[in-house]
């Protein structure tokens, strides 16, 4: 497939975005479309093109247009016994959605927020102008650090083209263990998991590195039981991702373990916790748990009518509401998503 | 001048300047290398060496709480105990302060594992341009809105003045491994960098320092650097033990195939602490060679390495200077270093001649222009030969989104032209058919 | 223009990369670059360029410095900070501009001149003067703000005063110990302790003949630099031939190595080379047999030991045998005493003081039965007053050897 160039792609979204009457929004595989808020009704959809533009192994970095979904990097990276931390829960997510979102993924413990993997992005700006951020290599302070804020922006500050990522070493060795320790134990006893999470009843813990490594480690806390495979997700109906202090996550899993129809898993160490529940009554419960404890909760899908996004205030609105301008004058860049109705 | 005790203080500091249209400036301990803390403009200077208190340590959730003014070193000190540490570790880590890191977004050696200031730091306290006192960012991992505390993490002071800190701390590893590879020429040791990078070998440091550095940190430490070597990288791996083992073992086989003359490896704390030592006491030791230095912060992909220190080499041959090279090999952060004696007629042209050739050849080979010591004056107007017109001018009115009146540390990162106000304000150069 | 008189290369060999602020005590608890070494040699630089003026903040800038030497050790590029502040304070002292002229900066001026004149150079006024003080301090006449409490003399005692060091003053022998001036009114036993050790290890030790009073130290501290020499040349008359000198003073140690460099003459390089600090030279001899007492000691560095002298080791390998040894996480920072500091600049030393004493707080030295041991009479002073156990190396290596002393 001949890739299209940048330029070609950047004035496809250009016109796209001049000519929206309401305001347009990047549509990839869908998979997070639901996630904080719905956009207004009559924007036009664009789709960004997929593709690798440029990957340099032996440099570690990998550029590739904002539709190109995380199975298709995952492939060619793996090629090279590399990775890039984004882990998606759904790998048919595209590029620019993960990032647009900025759910960080799974192994956030020890790779960090997908924030710190981006090193570069272009994207087109709600003038229709073509504005690059970052830089293309691994370290970089020259200008505003533009992919840190686009990360997680929904949208509403460009539309992303085309990123440029960090790669790293892919691990030897992947091994999830399930134990019935405290997760704050194993996380005193284990040197860098790569998570420990607590679903109310269990601890499943992720260990990457050598063998002998993850072997000495996991003997080390008594992790005895081996999990074939990563352990589920809270799925359901309605689903959400709760961010609160890590000191406070022992009070809120507590807290969400007492509410009926409440499943969960946390992050122990970052303070995520995913949310699902059937009942809107009980995600609604969940919430507000959160928020007791000083969190908010992201809404991924589901929830009743007039159930915000985030369910919050922006923080300092003021603020943002000034760098949203800057980006994005007219508001046309997926308008409404950021905003609870 | 002043020194605020408190963010009211500083937000009082704010407001004042604001209210008489006097620009201001943060200062830590004035260790930047890029001239982001100089005062411009008779700029009110806002010094917060004494906020300096270490709020708040949670040993269990490896969360600091800072004040501004408390030094890099004095923080994975203090934590110490605990096992504890804060990760980037900028080569004046003994003296920088923790503001001043966040102002320049600091990296230092262990950033190549462990990632630049802005992967630590959870949430910043400031002072807005607006006089307001703003959390950004949270201990929570995600904050429901923008990641402000992004782009204020190197915004160098333009966008307020940082009060408080909240960073993470990392446990200090159970192995660590330093290895000192001694090269007979810049290039094998260049391409030992580049080999180590593609094998998939990721050191937790990986620095190159060229010949005369060498001799000239070993006349300070004394930790037994060759003097004889035409360069020597300081490679240090840490981690579990069979991971280290491997990559020790990786790496030997990649440097010794690279004709690397000796691998050393510390047999003690004090002998690595040692190595170390004379690494970060690099730039300070330059007035053994000559009384003045110039220091670059271009960054190159790894895979270019050796070509990139072969031109800059031959650059400075062809302004007839002395340059060396003492820099973060694993993340292609070159620091080439041109040292002169100011005193001597007209050398200051050739160092700008030299230095200007340099980073013009380090972005021609997909490079930046600061890997970690900031744009500040220094860089400024170079902005343009990595960004477009465009790029500049969304940067412009990010900044502008912070502070409105331009009175933030101005004249700082953005070249001339991209600030809203810029015009009015600073007066005088206006075109006559420009339209107001 | 070269209005100060320093030396140009040594000047501009600071490249300004602040490396050393964290070493300098008083930047460390005031947080001002012109507290720090980098901004004094800046100040420095344009003065003596004729860019500033000689004015009060400048003196005051340069008064405040405890010539610690702290940023000489940390300085990559050696920058010789120490001649540099000993200069500028010799060309402050000539320039008259800087003199102040308020009356209590004069009457101030007037003490100092008697303090270095005629007490500190005539030791037998200050052990009158001593004895005056005892009596005062036994007779509750001493304000409150010049007692101990707040690091004024120290508490004397009719012992100490009363110790007597058993041997003739000016006789030859293998090794002389020099008394000095404060510490010997105030600290003889330590100078006990020390004659003891040498003595165990077989020495025959004389201590000086007239006329070595003072080493002037203190006079080249405060730039006075001629009253310096002439007591550096005293001093060197009053220990003659080629027996090693051995001082258990860090201060006066370093005083008496540098008078090479003060005097400018072989003889006075000669005689720096005979000099040595008290660990450093018995450790060289040969450390006598001592006994594991059991206790604790913190260690802490005197300043003219660890970045003048850099024998601080050497007190580590005398004492690890007897005690067991804790170091402060401080990188040896000053503890403020700094000679005549804690009296010039009470309210600056006290306050180094107190972060000096957390260091050692940190270090466990204020838990019952830990000791400090210092080896500077200043030092030891300062951390007294603080509330600290504190002893001399001499002292402490004395009541671990295994024969005791004869």
């Amino acid at each position: 497939m001949d890739l299209m160039d940048l330029h070609d792609v950047a004035a496809i979204v250009r016109g796209a975005v001049e000519d929206a009457k309401v305001g347009v929004v990047p549509i990839g595989a869908g998979t997070h479309r639901e996630v904080a808020n719905p956009v207004a009704d009559g924007c036009d959809e664009i789709r960004i093109p997929n593709g690798i533009v440029s990957y340099d192994p032996n440099d570690m970095t990998i550029t590739a247009f904002a539709g190109t979904p995380i199975a298709e990097l995952n492939r060619v990276l793996c090629g090279h016994r590399q990775e890039v931390s984004l882990d998606p829960r759904n790998d048919a997510a595209t590029l620019g959605g993960v990032l647009a979102c900025g759910l960080s993924g799974i192994r956030r413990l020890r790779l960090g927020p997908i924030r710190d993997t981006v090193l570069e992005v272009r994207l087109i700006d709600g003038r229709g102008t073509l504005v690059k951020g970052g830089g293309p290599v691994v370290k970089n302070v020259t200008g505003y650090d533009l992919p840190r804020l686009v990360v997680g922006s929904f949208g509403t500050l460009g539309v992303i083209l085309q990123a440029t990522l960090r790669c790293r070493p892919a691990p030897a060795q992947q091994q999830w263990f399930c134990s019935s320790e405290t997760p704050s134990y194993l996380r005193r006893k284990l040197f860098r998991p790569s998570a420990v999470l607590w679903d109310g009843t269990s601890t499943s813990v992720l260990l990457e590195g050598y063998s002998d490594d993850i072997a000495s480690e996991s003997k080390s806390a008594d992790l005895d039981g081996m999990l074939s495979s990563p352990p589920l997700f809270p799925n359901g109906a309605n689903r959400g991702r709760i961010s609160v202090d890590p000191r406070r996550l022992a009070a809120l899993t507590q807290r969400l373990g007492g509410l009926d129809g409440v499943r969960f898993v946390a992050e122990f160490g970052v303070g995520t916790v995913h949310i699902a529940a059937d009942e809107d009554l009980a995600f609604v419960a969940a919430r507000a748990a959160a928020v007791a404890e000083g969190g908010w909760m992201l809404r991924e899908c589901g929830g009743p009518p007039g159930f915000g996004g985030f369910g919050s205030n922006i923080a300092n609105p003021a603020l943002s509401e000034r760098v949203r301008l800057a980006f994005d004058p007219l508001g046309k860049l997926s308008p409404g998503r950021m905003v609870d109705v | 001048m002043c020194f605020p005790r408190s963010a009211s203080d500083a937000a009082a500091a704010v407001r004042a300047a604001r209210v008489h249209g006097v620009p201001y400036v943060a200062r830590g301990s004035g260790t930047g290398l890029a001239g982001g803390a100089t005062p411009l403009d008779d700029a009110l200077v806002i010094v917060t060496t004494q906020m300096n208190r270490v709020l708040e340590v949670d040993i269990d959730e490896r969360i600091a709480i800072v004040e501004p003014g408390v030094l890099n070193l004095d923080l994975s000190r203090h934590t110490r105990p605990q096992g504890l540490h804060y990760a980037p570790d900028p080569s004046s880590q003994q003296a920088c302060s923790i503001g001043g890191n966040v102002g320049t977004n600091a990296g230092g050696p262990h950033c190549l594992s462990s990632g630049v200031t802005s992967a630590h730091v959870l949430m910043v306290e400031a002072v807005l341009p607006t006089g307001d006192i703003a959390e950004l960012g949270s201990l929570a991992p995600d904050t429901p809105g923008y990641d402000l505390r992004g782009a204020f993490v190197g915004s160098e002071g333009t966008m307020g003045i940082c009060t408080k800190v909240a960073v993470r701390l990392m446990p200090n590893p159970p192995l660590v491994r330093t290895m000192l590879l001694d090269f007979m020429s810049v290039e094998a040791a260049g391409a030992t960098v580049s080999a180590m990078i593609a094998a998939g070998v990721v050191p937790a440091a990986l620095e190159m320092m060229d010949a005369e550095i060498t001799r000239a940190v070993e006349d300070f430490v004394g930790a037994g650097y060759p003097r004889d070597a035409a360069a020597v990288l300081l490679c240090e791996i840490d981690g579990l033990i069979e991971g280290v083992d491997y990559q020790v073992s990786e790496v030997r086989r990649i440097a010794q195939s690279h004709g690397a003359r000796s691998v050393r490896i510390a047999q003690t704390e004090a002998e690595r602490q040692l190595l170390w030592k004379g690494r970060k006491s690099a730039f300070g030791a330059i007035a053994r060679i000559a009384p003045d230095y110039y220091l670059h912060d271009a960054v190159v992909p790894r895979t270019k390495l050796v070509q990139v220190l072969e031109s800059v080499y031959a650059i400075a041959r062809a302004e007839q200077l002395t340059m060396m090279n003492v820099f973060h090999a694993g993340d292609g952060n070159l620091h080439p270093l041109i040292v002169f004696d100011s005193r001597e007629p007209g050398i200051w042209e050739r160092v700008h001649e030299a230095g200007s050739r340099i980073l013009h050849t380090c972005i021609d080979a997909g490079g930046v222009l600061s890997g970690e010591h900031g744009v500040g004056m220094e860089k400024r107007d170079l902005m343009p030969l990595q960004f477009s017109s465009d790029d500049l001018a969304a940067q412009g009115r990010l900044v502008d989104a912070f502070d409105p009146d331009g009175l933030a540390n101005p004249r700082k990162v953005l070249p001339h032209g991209w600030r809203c106000g810029e015009v009015q304000q600073r007066g005088g150069t206006i075109p006559d058919d420009t339209w107001i | 223009m070269n209005i100060l008189g320093l030396d140009d290369d040594e000047l501009i060999s600071c490249v300004g990369c602040g490396l050393c602020l964290p070493h300098c005590p008083t930047y460390r608890v005031t947080g001002l670059e012109i507290a720090s070494p980098r901004g004094r040699i800046a100040a420095m630089r344009a003065v003596e360029t004729g860019v500033a003026p000689i004015d009060a903040p400048f003196v005051d800038a340069m008064q405040e410095c405890v010539q610690c030497r702290g940023c000489e050790a940390a300085c990559p590029s050696g920058v010789p900070f120490g001649h540099l502040m000993e200069d500028t304070r010799a060309a402050l002292e000539l320039n008259a501009a800087s003199r102040p002229t308020a009356l209590a900066a004069r009457v101030r001026r007037g003490l100092e001149w008697i303090g270095y004149r005629v007490v500190l150079p005539n030791h037998r006024v200050l052990i009158a003067l001593s004895w005056l003080l005892l009596v005062a301090q036994r007779l509750h006449l001493v304000p409150k703000r010049f007692g101990p409490q707040r690091f004024g003399p120290p508490l004397l005692t009719r012992s100490s005063l009363m110790t007597k060091l058993d041997v003739s003053s000016g006789a030859l022998g293998d090794a002389w110990l020099f008394t000095g001036c404060v510490m010997d009114a105030w600290q003889r036993p330590t100078h006990l302790a020390a004659l003891q050790v040498l003595q165990a290890t077989g020495l025959r030790v004389a201590v000086p003949g007239r006329g070595g009073d003072c080493c002037g130290a203190l006079h080249e501290h405060a730039g006075r630099r001629a009253e310096a020499q002439h007591l550096a040349r005293k001093v060197m008359q009053s220990m003659p031939g080629d027996a090693p000198i051995v001082v258990d003073s860090a201060g006066c140690g370093a005083a008496l190595k540098q008078y090479g460099r003060l005097l400018g003459t072989e003889a006075a390089t000669d005689f720096s080379r005979r000099v040595f600090d008290f660990s450093e030279f018995v450790v060289q001899r040969g450390v006598p047999a001592t006994r594991a007492t059991g206790r604790t000691v913190v260690v802490q560095d005197p300043c003219h030991l660890r970045h003048v002298q850099k024998s601080h080791m050497a007190v580590r390998s005398l004492l690890s045998d007897g005690y067991e040894l804790v170091d402060t996480d401080d990188d040896g920072l000053c503890c403020g005493a700094g000679g005549a500091y804690s009296v010039l600049q009470p309210d600056l030393s006290r306050e180094i003081a107190m972060r000096k004493s957390a260091a050692l707080r940190a270090a466990g030295a204020d838990r019952p039965g830990v000791l400090v041991c210092s080896a500077n009479p200043g030092c030891a002073m300062q951390l007294t007053q603080a509330g600290f156990s504190v002893q001399h190396p001499a002292e402490l290596l004395r009541d671990a050897l295994k024969e005791g002393p004869r």
